[in-house]
């Protein structure tokens, strides 16, 4: 499980971002998106999202003083009830695919191994690792 | 709030520097949005024989029930104005971000009134507005403005400016919102006018829709209908995602119908190093969409400057292609490149600019017009990039031509008038009407002049109507003017409708807001918005006159695809009556009375 990012086929649309912040908040909202799309023109754009196999020693899980994270299955997970928000793991997070938001860490999930970001890129710049590979 | 919209809009006091919300009335919200709640606004509440850059004219910056959701294509934002380049009532669009942003502020959209004294900043965070001083500033680029607010005030506020044109009041000055830009008509101008020099947009508001599975539904339908339209290799969608919008110029060029050298020919020999694929292999080149698009038609290049410098910017559109380069006979792929940079860094329309300075070296070509050490010719480089300076800074003739092509002309005299490629100041868009008769009427007739967003282009390039012919052109015309506008209602993309059906619109509408139209209703609405347009121009004192063509149309056009077409005046006079007469319009064309009561707007009557 998990996401592979081809950042040269990005074309910025956030159609990622729309379908992530509907997931998770019924609306679209671009702070509510757990993936994100910055640009940096003329250049590609930098996208920050969980990148957990690409990721060397999961930094997040340590960092966490009241153990909200875990990997599950090669899926970090926050515990939104154990979060204090202190932001420790958004500081050490490589991908700074962590953010807080009214208090509470926030970080990309993969749907439970569906990810809808994935399905509503049509550029394949955001593929599943499954059919990636 | 109904679904999607918020019904309020933000009320700006540039002159007074307050701000408050405005709940929409019902009388507005049955024009749905975008367009129809600019022209509808406009209607009531400003007088149309006003000067448009008094602090009495507004700018409608609207968007629509469709803005900032899922629905693919909806991404931009709508100004309506009254324009200071063709005295008409004006819509102007630009894609990007902005539109969504002011959604996302609980807004409807943003009207700005009065004048400031001081060059101002505005910054507005959902409901709130913050008035900064732009003195850092004044003279500054588009670029360089937008820049000063996201280094200055946050990197998340999305932005719309004008640069030095539409300071300096230059008649096709725009408004540009991070490379993308409200182009046609003066929008620009308008807001120097008022002395506003950018405005920053920050919302923390949630989108939603009034049934939100069954629009996720649509919106997954349409999604599919569109990849497998950007999928197809010889589509227009297909063309545009591989290629920008200058993908389809080999087959405007095909036609014969590439205007080259100020609408003297129909094809351009040079065409073929600055079109779409040309600039797509050669390149470099990244693919950028506006929000929630699939078709990614924006390109971003870099390239050399005629200096040597290290340059980047947005790649040409298909339409700047012809007004910058075929136009022109401007055959350098880098020189179109720098010069479309100089009218984005300026803010100023490249359309009507291209236009108004190929009817300048034209006329330097007939003796009737220099500039010392410049040499005005055709195909000279130095030319184009001296002009569009000369344009946006008011220096030398440029302070003639920053009025506009006709304006130009008629303060130079001479004889020179018929070679002006214009409608009531607007310059012609990238298709030739004396190859393309609907075309010809549709620039003719248009609201805002010389517009090619509401003309029968696809049917007369694809062949479904008979390029040449005059027969039944008006009907078309007069179709397509209705259903664009009311597609404008909801801001869909010009380009969405070539690969969706019509009756998708009302059903997304109804699951966005739960308000339930007929997909023909929403024609009517359409035609109901430009029989408002049309009485605001009566009104401001446009006549017949002002739908008529320049007289080059009616002379043959040269070159050898593009068999000696031309206009016969007597024939365009007569498509005219028909047109008029189809609309329900007298002779003059004045909306009659059955036709305003059909429409349920007689109270605008003349």
């Amino acid at each position: 499980m998990g996401l592979v990012i081809d950042v040269g086929r990005c074309t910025e649309c956030k159609r990622c971002m729309i379908a992530c912040s509907l997931v998770k908040s019924g609306g679209v909202r671009m702070s509510s998106s757990r993936i994100e799309i910055r640009p940096n023109w003329p250049e590609t754009p930098e996208i920050r999202v969980c990148r957990f196999e690409d990721c060397a020693g999961h930094p997040c899980i340590e960092s966490c003083p009241v153990a909200a994270i875990s990997d599950s299955d090669g899926v970090v997970l926050i515990d939104g009830k154990a979060c204090i928000g202190c932001g420790a793991c958004v500081g050490v997070c490589p991908y700074q695919a962590i953010k807080i938001v009214s208090g509470i860490a926030l970080k990309c999930d993969l749907c439970g191994g569906d990810p809808a970001c994935v399905k509503e890129c049509v550029t394949g710049a955001l593929q599943s690792r499954e059919v990636a590979e | 709030m109904t679904g999607s919209m918020f019904d309020r809009m933000l009320r700006i006091d540039v002159g007074e520097k307050t701000s408050s919300l405005w709940t929409v009335p019902s009388a507005v919200r049955s024009y749905v949005g975008g367009m129809g709640y600019g022209v509808k606004i406009l209607c009531d509440e400003v007088d149309p024989r006003i000067d448009p850059l008094s602090p009495e004219n507004k700018i409608l910056l609207t968007v629509g029930p469709l803005t900032g959701t899922s629905a693919p294509m909806h991404a931009q934002s709508c100004i309506v104005t009254k324009s200071p380049l063709s005295g008409t009532i004006l819509n102007s669009y630009a894609g990007g971000f902005l539109g969504p942003e002011i959604k996302f502020c609980g807004l409807d959209g943003i009207i700005f009134e009065g004048a400031g004294s001081e060059w101002s900043i505005l910054l507005i965070d959902d409901d709130k507005v913050r008035f900064e001083s732009a003195v850092d500033i004044v003279g500054k680029t588009t670029e360089e403005a937008e820049a000063y607010i996201k280094e200055t005030y946050g990197s998340d506020y999305r932005t719309v400016s004008i640069g030095p044109a539409g300071e300096k009041s230059v008649a096709m000055a725009g408004a540009f919102s991070e490379t993308r830009a409200f182009g046609r008509g003066g929008a620009g101008a308008v807001f120097g006018s008022k002395r506003i020099k950018a405005v920053g947009v920050r919302g923390s508001q949630s989108v939603t829709t009034e049934d939100a599975s069954l629009f996720s539904k649509l919106t997954a339908q349409n999604m599919s209908v569109l990849r497998d339209a950007r999928a197809e290799e010889y589509g227009l969608l297909g063309i545009f995602s591989k290629y920008g919008t200058g993908g389809g110029m080999p087959l405007v060029q095909g036609r014969g119908a590439l205007p080259t050298k100020n609408h003297t020919y129909g094809s351009f020999d040079g065409a073929e190093n600055i079109d779409g694929p040309f600039y797509e292999e050669k390149f470099y080149t990244r693919q950028i969409a506006c929000f929630g698009c699939p078709v990614h038609c924006g390109r971003i290049h870099k390239f050399s400057g005629t200096d040597g410098s290290k340059l980047w910017g947005r790649g040409p559109e298909y339409e700047t292609m012809f007004s910058l380069g075929s136009n022109l006979l401007n055959g350098d792929p880098e020189v179109l490149a720098e010069a479309n940079r100089l009218t984005e860094q300026y803010g100023v329309d490249s359309l009507t600019t291209g236009v108004t300075i190929a009817w300048a070296l034209e006329m330097a070509e007939a003796g009737k017009l220099g500039v010392q050490g410049l040499d005005l010719k055709f195909g000279s480089a130095d030319a184009v990039l001296r002009l569009i300076h000369m344009i946006c800074m008011r220096e030398g003739i440029g302070d003639m031509l920053a009025k506009g092509p006709k304006q130009a002309a008629l303060e130079l005299g001479n004889d020179s008038i018929g070679s002006a490629m214009q409608v009531k100041n607007s310059g012609f868009a990238a298709w030739m009407p004396r190859r393309m008769k609907g075309t010809g009427l549709a620039y003719a007739t248009s609201n805002r002049g010389a517009c090619h967003k509401r003309a029968p282009i696809g049917a007369e390039i694809a062949g479904v109507l008979d390029m040449e012919s005059y027969e039944g052109k008006a009907a078309a015309l007069i179709e397509t003017q209705n259903t664009v506008n009311a597609i404008f209602t909801l801001i869909s993309c010009r380009f969405h409708e070539f690969a969706t059906d019509h009756e998708v619109y009302p059903k997304l509408l109804a699951a966005a807001t739960g308000r339930t139209v007929q997909w023909d209703e929403m024609v009517t609405l359409g035609e109901r918005i430009w029989n408002l347009e049309k009485l605001f121009n009566l009104k401001a004192g446009l006549t017949r006159d002002d739908d008529r063509l320049p007289g080059k149309c009616f002379e043959p056009v040269l070159g050898k695809t593009s068999q000696s077409s031309v206009i016969e005046e007597e024939k365009f006079e007569a498509m005219l009556d028909e047109y008029y007469s189809l609309r329900g319009w007298d002779s003059e064309g004045v909306p009659g009375t059955k036709k305003l009561e059909e429409l349920g707007i007689a109270d605008y009557a003349m």
